[in-house]
């Protein structure tokens, strides 16, 4: 893919690579290169590193910040034609220039990410020097942050994929030099791993490649620019579970193998005191009002869709009122898989709407854990998704059967 | 036979394991404490390790971590009298987790369990 490159210092190696992936982030990126140069300097000093801002042709002056913040770290900047954008496109360029560079390692930070700390690269850096050839971070999340990551990717792809990865795809990474030629390979490469599907994209294939994944504790929360939790919800759920799915066309005689799940390499254990999660606020009357609405709009989909036992449970989940709202977690999983299956065979028009017909039932299983866990610690609700990890994994078969 | 190694500094708990898993059809191979653990599996190569945590001179969270940086596929299970190392962020580096009994039912559940999981190579 063509790039815009500017290589003021004429870089050709590196060994260690720190990367912003940004568009439009000319208020944040200075701050965020500038402690991301910091903890080069101060934990990889040793090696030759270099600064990466992979851009999408903003025009607010994000390249001129990258190129003014402080830090004795040469940089880098690349950026998508303008016609072209997504973070996927950022990061193909990255890793096109990563392979160029022959960088052992590449660290990928967001560039907007208000609490930044020159330990969190550290963090996601050295278990690569270390034989780590993926690292993911693990931040400190409030149980009801996340939704989709706990109610669908974790379980989802711990269950395909059999290794345990709390947080796969929370924007931030590291990755080995043996990976790059993987993502290269480009296994898939559509309009929704462009954009936000990116971030699965690539843990996917570094599950599927079999080196050792870390996880990282980073003992704090992760704060961003503040969001809409509902706006471009079903957008960046297209994007997400889609990808997941066109993943397990690639990679279906890898997942079906796999049976139970194991965990990584964890790194980070000793260093910090761990912070306490930011508050969240759910509104369960909007979750509710969301998955009633799907009866109207996709009822006769769900029929063709799911399992006969599923849409009788339906109706039955949604007879509860929001009093009493439960949604089984086994109903769930068999859901989960039969979407799978009918956008594995859907015809290519057909995709979106299997997707989009999922997204009330998404909010219905939210709600649920919202409800179930509303008493419950930190820690309590993550036993709670263990155990519904757990019932994934032990579903696994009907999925496996049901696949071809 | 499948190879298990017991790490555990109670004695009966050592005995009570050894006996009861060797009933089960397994090959049980014991150790006191994490004293030179990574050589002795190096040397032995179980194919699965039941930890205590709380040791004499030793924390099983910590064992833990080296074994998985060293040997990062094989299969622990921790075994404890308390629950509440479940708020030690180190412990999900484990396959699963027991709490101590009597009766092993659980712990042979999931040590078949641990033995049973694939992953393509």
């Amino acid at each position: 893919m063509p790039y815009y490159e500017e290589n003021p210092h004429q870089i050709t190696q590196a060994d260690m690579v720190v990367a912003i992936p940004s568009f439009n982030e000319a208020e944040a990126i200075g701050r965020t290169a500038e402690l991301a140069a910091r903890s080069l300097t101060e934990f990889f000093g040793h090696l030759k590193c270099v600064l990466i801002n992979c851009d999408n042709h903003s025009g607010d002056g994000t390249k001129e910040a990258f190129f003014a913040a402080p830090g004795e770290i040469p940089k880098i900047y690349l950026s998508t034609p303008s016609n072209l954008q997504g973070k996927g496109n950022n990061l193909r360029n990255l890793f096109e220039k990563v392979r160029d560079l022959q960088a052992q390692a590449t660290v990928v930070i967001e560039a907007d990410i208000k609490n930044l700390a020159p330990y969190w690269i550290k963090n996601l850096g050295e278990p690569l020097l270390k034989g780590a050839g993926y690292v993911c971070p693990l931040y400190v999340r409030h149980k009801y942050e996340l939704t989709l990551t706990s109610s669908i990717i974790y379980p989802l792809i711990r269950c395909l994929y059999g290794r345990r990865v709390r947080q796969p795809d929370v924007g931030d990474f590291g990755f080995s030099g043996k990976l790059v030629n993987a993502f290269l390979d480009l296994p898939v490469w559509t309009e929704s791993v462009q954009q936000f599907g990116i971030d699965i994209w690539m843990t996917t294939i570094a599950l599927h490649s079999r080196l050792p994944i870390c996880q990282s504790i980073i003992g704090s929360p992760k704060v961003h620019r503040l969001k809409d939790p509902y706006a471009h919800m079903s957008v960046l759920f297209r994007q997400i579970v889609g990808t997941i799915f066109d993943m397990m066309d690639v990679y279906a005689d890898f997942w079906k193998q796999v049976k139970w799940s194991k965990p990584t390499a964890l790194y980070g254990t000793d260093a910090h005191d761990v912070e306490t999660p930011l508050p969240v606020e759910v509104n369960m009357e909007k979750l509710h009002e969301k998955f009633l609405q799907g009866f109207d709009k996709y009822s006769d989909l769900w029929q063709h869709v799911y399992d006969q036992t599923v849409c009788p449970k339906l109706q039955e989940i949604r007879s509860l009122g929001l009093q009493h709202f439960s949604f089984p977690t086994q109903t769930w999983a068999r859901i989960l898989f039969d979407a799978a299956v009918a956008y594995h065979r859907a015809e290519a028009s057909e995709k979106e709407r299997v997707l989009d017909s999922l997204l009330p039932l998404y909010l219905g299983k939210v709600l649920s854990f919202v409800k179930k866990t509303e008493r419950m610690s930190q820690q309590q609700a993550e036993e709670y998704i263990e155990n519904e990890c757990m019932i994934f994994e032990e579903n696994k078969p009907y999925l496996v059967k049901t696949w071809d | 036979m499948p190879k298990i190694l017991v790490v555990d500094d109670e004695e009966h708990i050592r005995l009570l394991y050894s006996e009861e898993l060797k009933e089960a059809g397994y090959e049980v191979i014991t150790a006191e404490n994490g004293y030179k653990l990574m050589e002795r599996i190096e040397d032995e190569k179980p194919d699965l390790v039941i930890l205590d945590i709380k040791m004499v001179d030793y924390n099983g969270l910590d064992i833990l971590q080296d074994l998985r940086n060293h040997f990062y596929d094989l299969p622990v299970i921790l075994s404890t009298a308390y629950d509440t190392f479940k708020e030690d962020t180190k412990s999900i580096a484990a396959d699963f987790y027991v709490v101590k009994s009597f009766d092993l039912t659980e712990l042979k559940k999931k040590i078949a369990m641990a033995l049973e999981t694939r992953l393509p190579t």
